[in-house]
């Protein structure tokens, strides 16, 4: 009779140890979904960009997405349509609670407020960029303000 | 929520080896079959240890790093409550040792958890610590034991404590590594400058390992440097010099370095040298095979026949008590704790810590997939521990000081940005080769425990059919009149054979643990041992809930052991055989071989047997070959006058059956070849069978030794004969001839011969009763070695008047 009881047994220890590996995967699969949820939901501060081509009118638009191309290419988020333009110029992306800039390997480079960027750098509202002939100024709607602590990541 | 995530995984966790534990308890009773038995209760003190030490340490974590991750601590408890119990089931000394071991691992856990959080002194101090594991690794050099008093000498020793400072180098080195290479790479542009230190200090120490030949680690150490170097600088180079190095070094060692030869060979081609070389890889995969689906459960199987169980083979171990589900669900865990090694690097805040937790996570992972593989054979053995299962204290601080490490980078909020990364590639590449990796190994275990079960685990150098002889009753030999012959004794767990008559010997062989199966005790095993004769269910539902089979079926023979004692009294100490035999049916009643031994001092006289001049071992009667000579001559005058021929033809030693066995379930010697002539040797078997025909009117019977089987479910079941009778004479030829050779004033014929030179002559008699006879017709056949003519007759009258007058 011992011989059922501890088959019995022996199933049950089985089942614990792929209960033990279900449920591990089980919450993770659950982090993993509230991590994808959180990626979608997440809140991205509105940026408006005014954009001023030479001496043509002045084009403003609004993003809400984490990531904006500026460039001549028509795939661009930000359409710079002049000689001077790289295909892909310039790119603007948050992270770090902040609005970045940063050069992608222009031909006539990047300039943020008459400086020429060289590495990633925070935005405030007011900041103009200027790719080739094209001026983009920032208005970071009511966030404007850059604390100064912030350091740059390794 | 990771407190309560990380306190609902242990405490199933718990269930688990609390399971294990009463099944640890009952086994004893499953063993043996009753509940009248010794319990084991002693590793019930390891479970309550590792309860205790488990909720020290999930308090501990909970209170000083509440982001970790959440699953490493339960699935590295698990493991290290699972290698604890199982080492315990193997050895309960062993066992409270590792109990202890766990606790100073927590210990050392503790003492990295409360170092500052950002692991600075490591990167601080990396060359410190370094030269110090340099240090100690070389003292073993000098100062070096091993715990077993022979082997290599890795230890250092002190009052009954052993550390092994290789294992805890692994770690120093991945350390270094890290903090060196996040470090300097940002600095350095060229690439080799960058590695000059590195290639110095991974040199040194596989110098150092490459002298203790503790050969293991030292290939972890080149896979490691590579896989580190890999991630840092995201050079596939790195990896691919590894393997080349790798197998370069395998390569040179096999010429140069015995131990390297050895362990190739042995995993090349382990089936030329079973015994030797080779014993453990087979060993293992023979606890493997007989774990099977679900395992034998905790306490049932024989994981201690594999040699050191408790360390390098405890994957066997496991293997054999739970089984492929055991198996699958250990390499998962393994699985589960590299995938979040790797996510925690990925999320590590900065570049030391990623490379860290990286390089804790390759440890981990080559390491249990280096001794996983040389378990089962993907790859060749070496003696490495695998991290926090095996026994050891030095591989368990280490496994668990890796762990505290991942889980101080894991202690993370969700607001911390991961330090930036070129690229995720490296991390996929690395995770993607241990999926591998595992992945093979799951496969190996299925065809090891699966595919290749049925046949490893028939092989005769498995020791665990002799151990399951101690445990299951065998079946007994019975005469045809039920007079036992060989009967099993004592009660499950000390069963013994008991050969009643002993002087059977030669034909019903025995069976034992050094000794193996001889005679009818190997040829009839299977009924004996319960594997035949039972519907397949009930064998199949044997081997699940007690791992072996039912109990033996008892077999009727068809020797009378009256009239076996008779001949064996006639035959006294003449070196040759008696035969009797019904003639019509071919039962066997008398087999008599002598010298003959005693099969219940086979273990005093066992190794003098085999070396014994006069051979009692051999059953003369069917395992001897002897001239036949001139007793022959009653066949062919008899064939003569039917005009077949005037010599004896290869035709007709056909028709009496001298080039083919009788079909009958004993051990017997191989037949003269096909036209053999000249040297026509016959066994005394060969030659009663061909005689029975003078007495069966020309038909020779298909001996029989094995009537029938004692079934549970249709009580005794005749086992028929192999073949149909076959005519060799007319009835009138064998008339003929019997009455030609009658003896005098009896109702039987007889006929003495001589076979072989005079150097080597032996003395044949034939006799039989006449075909009219109204009784049993019965042969009989004396085998004497010598010119014995007057007593080979009398032993054959004596037996014949004796039978046909009960």
């Amino acid at each position: 009779m011992s011989g059922p009881i501890v088959l019995g047994l022996r199933i049950l220890l089985a089942l614990a140890l792929y209960v033990f590996l279900g449920w591990t995967l089980w919450t993770i699969w659950q982090d993993l979904k509230r991590a994808g949820q959180q990626a979608t939901t997440q809140k991205i501060p509105a940026i408006r960009l005014e954009v001023q081509i030479k001496n043509q009118a002045v084009i403003s638009r609004t993003f809400s997405q984490p990531e904006i191309i500026l460039g001549r290419e028509s795939t661009c988020d930000v359409l710079l349509d002049d000689a001077t333009v790289s295909a892909r110029h310039a790119k603007l992306n948050y992270h770090h609670g902040q609005w970045w800039v940063e050069d992608i390997g222009s031909t006539n480079g990047t300039t943020l407020n008459d400086e020429k960027l060289t590495i990633a750098t925070v935005l405030a509202t007011g900041d103009e960029i200027q790719c080739g002939n094209a001026r983009v100024s920032i208005n970071r709607g009511g966030m404007g303000t850059v604390s100064s602590t912030q350091s740059l990541p390794e | 929520m990771t407190d309560q995530r990380e306190g609902r995984l242990l405490f199933v966790a718990a269930i688990f080896l609390f399971l294990y534990s009463i099944i640890l308890t009952l086994s004893p009773a499953v063993r043996e079959r009753t509940w009248d038995v010794a319990y084991r209760f002693s590793h019930w003190v390891g479970f309550v240890l590792w309860i205790g030490i488990v909720i020290v340490a999930h308090r501990i974590t909970s209170r000083r790093l509440p982001d970790r991750d959440p699953y490493l601590l339960p699935l590295a408890s698990l493991l290290g409550g699972w290698g604890m119990l199982t080492i315990w089931r193997l050895d309960a000394g062993f066992g409270l040792r590792q109990a202890i071991w766990l606790g100073v691992s927590i210990a050392g856990l503790t003492a990295i958890i409360f170092t500052p959080k950002n692991l600075g002194f490591l990167r601080s101090y990396k060359y410190i610590l370094l030269t110090g594991g340099l240090g100690l690794t070389a003292l073993t050099l000098l100062l070096g034991t091993n715990p077993a008093g022979f082997g290599p000498r890795l230890w250092l020793g002190c009052c009954g404590f052993y550390f092994q400072p290789s294992e805890p180098l692994k770690l120093l080195l991945v350390i270094y590594l890290a903090a060196y290479l996040a470090d300097r790479l940002p600095i350095h542009q060229r690439i080799f400058p960058l590695l000059v230190p590195t290639v110095f200090v991974t040199g040194l120490a596989l110098l150092l390992l490459l002298v203790q030949r503790d050969l293991g680690t030292a290939s972890i150490f080149i896979s490691l440097y590579a896989a580190i170097l890999y991630l840092a600088t995201g050079k596939r180079r790195a990896l691919l010099a590894a393997a080349i190095a790798l197998a370069l070094a395998g390569s040179i060692g096999y010429f140069l370095i015995d131990i390297i030869r050895i362990r190739l060979d042995a995993w090349l081609n382990p089936w030329s040298d079973p015994s030797g070389h080779s014993y453990q890889i087979i060993q293992s995969l023979l606890a493997v095979a007989n774990g099977g689906m679900l395992g034998l459960g905790p306490g049932l199987g024989s994981p201690g026949l594999v040699p050191v169980a408790h360390s390098d083979f405890i994957f066997a171990a496991i293997a054999e008590e739970t089984g492929l589900a055991g198996t699958l669900g250990l390499l998962a865990i393994f699985g589960l704790i590299l995938a979040r090694g790797l996510i925690i690097s990925l999320r590590a805040p900065d570049r030391f810590r990623r490379l860290l937790a990286a390089g804790l996570t390759a440890y981990l992972g080559i390491q249990a997939l280096l001794i996983i593989g040389g378990n089962l054979r993907i790859l060749p053995l070496t003696g490495v521990t695998l991290p926090f299962v095996s026994y050891g204290g030095s591989s368990l601080l280490t496994s668990f000081i890796a762990l505290a490490l991942l889980l101080a980078v894991s202690d993370q909020t969700e607001e911390t940005e991961p330090a930036s990364l070129t690229s995720p590639q490296h991390h996929y590449l690395l995770a993607a080769l241990l999926g591998i990796g595992l992945f093979t190994a799951s496969l190996a275990g299925l065809w090891w425990a699966v595919v290749r079960a049925p046949d490893l685990l028939t092989r005769t150098d498995n020791p665990r059919r002799s151990i399951a002889d101690r445990y299951v009753l065998r079946g007994q030999l019975l005469d045809r009149n039920s007079q036992p012959i060989d009967i099993t004794n004592g009660k499950s767990g000390s069963y013994q054979r008991v050969y009643l008559y002993p002087n059977l010997a030669p034909l019903v062989g025995y069976t034992q643990a050094t000794y193996g199966q001889a005679g009818l005790e190997a040829s009839l095993d299977n009924y004996l041992r319960g594997l035949q004769g039972y519907p397949v269910s009930t064998i199949w539902w044997n081997r699940l809930v007690y791992g072996t089979p039912p109990p033996g079926l008892d077999v009727r023979l068809s020797l009378d052991l009256q009239l076996q004692k008779k001949a064996d009294q006639l035959l006294g100490e003449f070196k040759g055989a008696v035969i009797l035999i019904n003639a019509q049916t071919g039962e066997i009643l008398v087999m008599a071989s002598h010298p003959t031994y005693d099969p219940n001092r086979l273990n005093e006289i066992g190794s003098f047997l085999a070396q014994d001049k006069n051979t009692p071992l051999i059953n003369r009667a069917a395992q001897g070959m002897y001239p036949p000579g001139t007793a022959l001559t009653p066949f062919l005058s008899a064939l003569q006058k039917n005009g077949v021929n005037d010599n004896p033809t290869t035709e007709i030693y056909k028709t009496l059956g001298f080039y083919s066995t009788p079909a009958v379930e004993m051990p017997q010697a191989a037949p003269a070849k096909v036209g053999e002539l000249e040297n026509l040797r016959v066994s005394p078997l060969q030659m009663a069978v061909a005689a029975a025909s003078l007495s069966n009117s020309g038909m020779r019977p298909t001996p029989r030794i094995a009537l029938a089987v004692n079934t549970p479910q249709d009580g005794w079941v005749v086992l028929h004969a192999f073949n149909q009778p076959t005519r060799i004479f007319s009835a009138d030829i064998a008339k003929n001839a019997a009455s030609q050779l009658s003896a005098q004033d009896q109702p039987y014929w007889e006929w003495t011969g001589f076979g072989g030179p005079n150097t080597e002559i032996s003395t044949w008699y034939l006799g039989g009763t006449m075909p009219n006879w109204q009784g049993t017709p019965l042969t009989v056949v004396v085998l004497i070695e010598g010119n014995y003519p007057a007593t080979a007759q009398a032993i054959g009258g004596q037996l014949l008047q004796t039978a046909t007058n009960p």
